[in-house]
């Protein structure tokens, strides 16, 4: 390995063993297992097969998500500045670049684990028990099959993946644990109810409805519904129209998580220089 | 001793919330052990930030015409600032394999040798001050600054740090120590600079600065030039309080009026 790859794996490999050692997060995983299981049983549609079972789970799962998401990142990047390490981890040879790549890898591979593994594991559940049979491999449209289940879970840590790196952004942003939790809890807020408030916004003010699988995708949450909607839960019954432009909702959900590693990242950069901008315009203000 | 500077602070301040903590401060860091002393909030700490880019200064600049290597720049702050569920060794390590360093030959250069494998929250303040001393000195850094690498220690535990801290000192190395341990700074300092309220009050060799103020030790040195016995400079050393109870200085103390201070480049 070379230069910026050592960078990025030492800091990887820390921040991953540092989550490993965080038994909270072996709890969370667990936590979310118990309630999507709870949901699916609540719901009935686990028992019928994939897709009654992703139309049970589509809306807790837009804010279940994002808040395991907010959890395993709003002190992602924060940590290490609050303890004074990040002053010594700079004395080194890591950029700020290299070492917010280390940790938001780190951190998404968590994710995965943490949300990944719960829904896998549900997905198997319904394979297993759900009538009629659902161990059809679709290709067309109009069978369930578990590659609809499989999309759904793909959708899903894509979803989890623009949450993780906005919250790690919401770290860096941060000056205190206590400010971290609560940008973390705005982000939230406003990523699960913020699109779809803003379109119904729009909507009321005249936008045509044909905007709507084009300005769906433009938030997170959006974009994963349009998805679901377009590649998971409508391949069951061929609907007229789309739901989402497909191509930008694929692209904004790998857009979000690049836009919070380039915000954490101009943080942890230049955030010394703004605030010792700010000092010297309060200096001139005082006298 | 060659006196080319490694790292010069050029006319550089620094205010929090508005309050000067340092002001107008120019200074040249050359080869050996140079002393950083001062009363309580006089600005000791954000020298050394300053000095290693962790605090970025309001005004002025410094530059490092002689610190080289991957690793130009050794750091210890005045907290050691571990992550609590990993071993000695394992911290180490970290930092190693960013510089191709070995961790456990650096665990023996500080006598840590046999505590590599206990957790880092599981050393006593002693222990965990000479790790964060291994970690400064990673990647044989040109400039060493160390916060107090003796606050808080037993006796014998203090000289152990400082000394640890001072062997790193050659003739392309300059080591710079904050520190109110100045029975210590007698023992292993070359040169000290004594700061005041944010300003350079003397700097300069040790023994010139006690002939100049015919002062006996640094004690004496200490209390001509600030006024202040050093007692009343603050907890380091075997009376001083736990670790973590600092000096304070930066955004943690708002600074008296500033007297002028002396400039030594």
């Amino acid at each position: 390995m070379t230069g910026p790859l050592i960078g990025v794996a030492t800091v990887f490999r820390r921040e991953l063993a540092t989550v490993v050692r965080t038994p909270g997060y072996g709890v969370l995983a667990v936590g979310l297992f118990l309630v999507v299981v709870g949901l699916l049983a609540a719901g009935g549609g686990g028992a019928t097969g994939f897709v009654p079972a992703v139309v049970d789970l589509l809306l807790p799962t837009e804010v279940l998500v994002p808040l395991v998401a907010v959890v395993l990142g709003y002190r992602a990047l924060l940590s290490d500045a609050e303890s004074g390490e990040l002053a010594v981890i700079r004395t080194y040879p890591v950029r700020v670049g290299e070492y917010v790549v280390g940790v938001l890898l780190a951190r998404t591979v968590a994710l995965v684990a943490v949300v990944g593994v719960p829904y896998a594991l549900v997905g198997g559940v319904v394979w297993l028990t759900a009538a009629p049979d659902t161990g059809i491999f679709a290709t067309h449209a109009g069978v369930d099959s578990p590659v609809l289940f499989v999309r759904f879970l793909a959708f899903v840590l894509l979803l989890g993946a623009a949450y993780v790196s906005l919250a790690a952004a919401v770290s860096a942003l941060a000056a205190s644990r206590r400010s971290a939790i609560a940008l973390g809890v705005l982000a939230l807020v406003a990523g699960v109810l913020g699109g779809d408030l803003l379109l119904l916004r729009s909507l009321d003010a005249g936008t045509s409805p044909a905007t709507i699988p084009g300005s769906l995708a433009l938030t997170p949450n959006g974009a994963f519904r349009g998805l679901v909607f377009e590649h998971v839960i409508g391949v069951a019954f061929a609907p007229e129209g789309e739901f989402v432009a497909t191509g930008r909702a694929v692209g904004s959900l790998v857009v979000w998580p690049l836009l919070g590693a380039v915000v954490s990242g101009a943080a942890l950069a230049y955030g010394r220089r703004v605030d010792a901008a700010i000092e010297e315009l309060r200096s001139g203000f005082g006298g | 001793m060659p006196d080319e500077p490694v790292a010069v602070l050029s006319e550089v301040a620094r205010t929090y919330g508005g309050v000067p903590v340092l002001e107008s401060v120019s200074l040249g860091f050359v080869p050996g052990v140079t002393a950083v002393v001062g009363p309580n909030g006089s600005g000791k700490s954000t020298l050394l930030r300053v000095l290693v880019g962790a605090t970025e200064p309001t005004a002025g600049e410094v530059t490092l015409p002689g610190a080289t290597g991957p690793r130009p720049i050794g750091y210890l702050p005045q907290r050691v600032p571990f992550r609590e569920g990993f071993t000695a060794r394992e911290t180490l390590a970290f930092y190693a394999r960013l510089v191709g360093d070995d961790p456990d030959a650096a665990l023996e250069r500080v006598g840590l040798g046999d505590a590599g494998d206990r957790r880092v929250e599981a050393l006593s303040g002693g222990m965990r001050r000479l790790l964060g001393i291994a970690q400064s000195v990673l990647g044989d850094p040109s400039l060493v600054a160390l916060d107090e690498p003796a606050s808080g220690l037993d006796p014998g535990m203090r000289e152990r740090a400082f000394r640890a801290a001072a062997e790193r000192a050659d003739a392309d190395t300059a080591v710079v120590v904050c520190s109110h341990a100045l029975d210590l700074v007698d023992e292993h300092a070359d040169r000290v600079v004594l700061l005041r309220r944010g300003e350079i009050a003397a700097a300069g060799p040790l023994d010139r600065l006690l002939d100049e103020h015919d002062a006996a030790d640094a004690r004496a040195l200490y209390l001509a030039v600030t006024g202040e016995a050093a007692g009343q400079a603050g907890g380091e050393g075997s009376e001083g309080g736990a670790e973590g109870e600092d000096e304070s200085d930066g955004d943690e103390t708002e600074p008296a009026v500033h007297v002028t201070g002396v400039s030594d480049r």
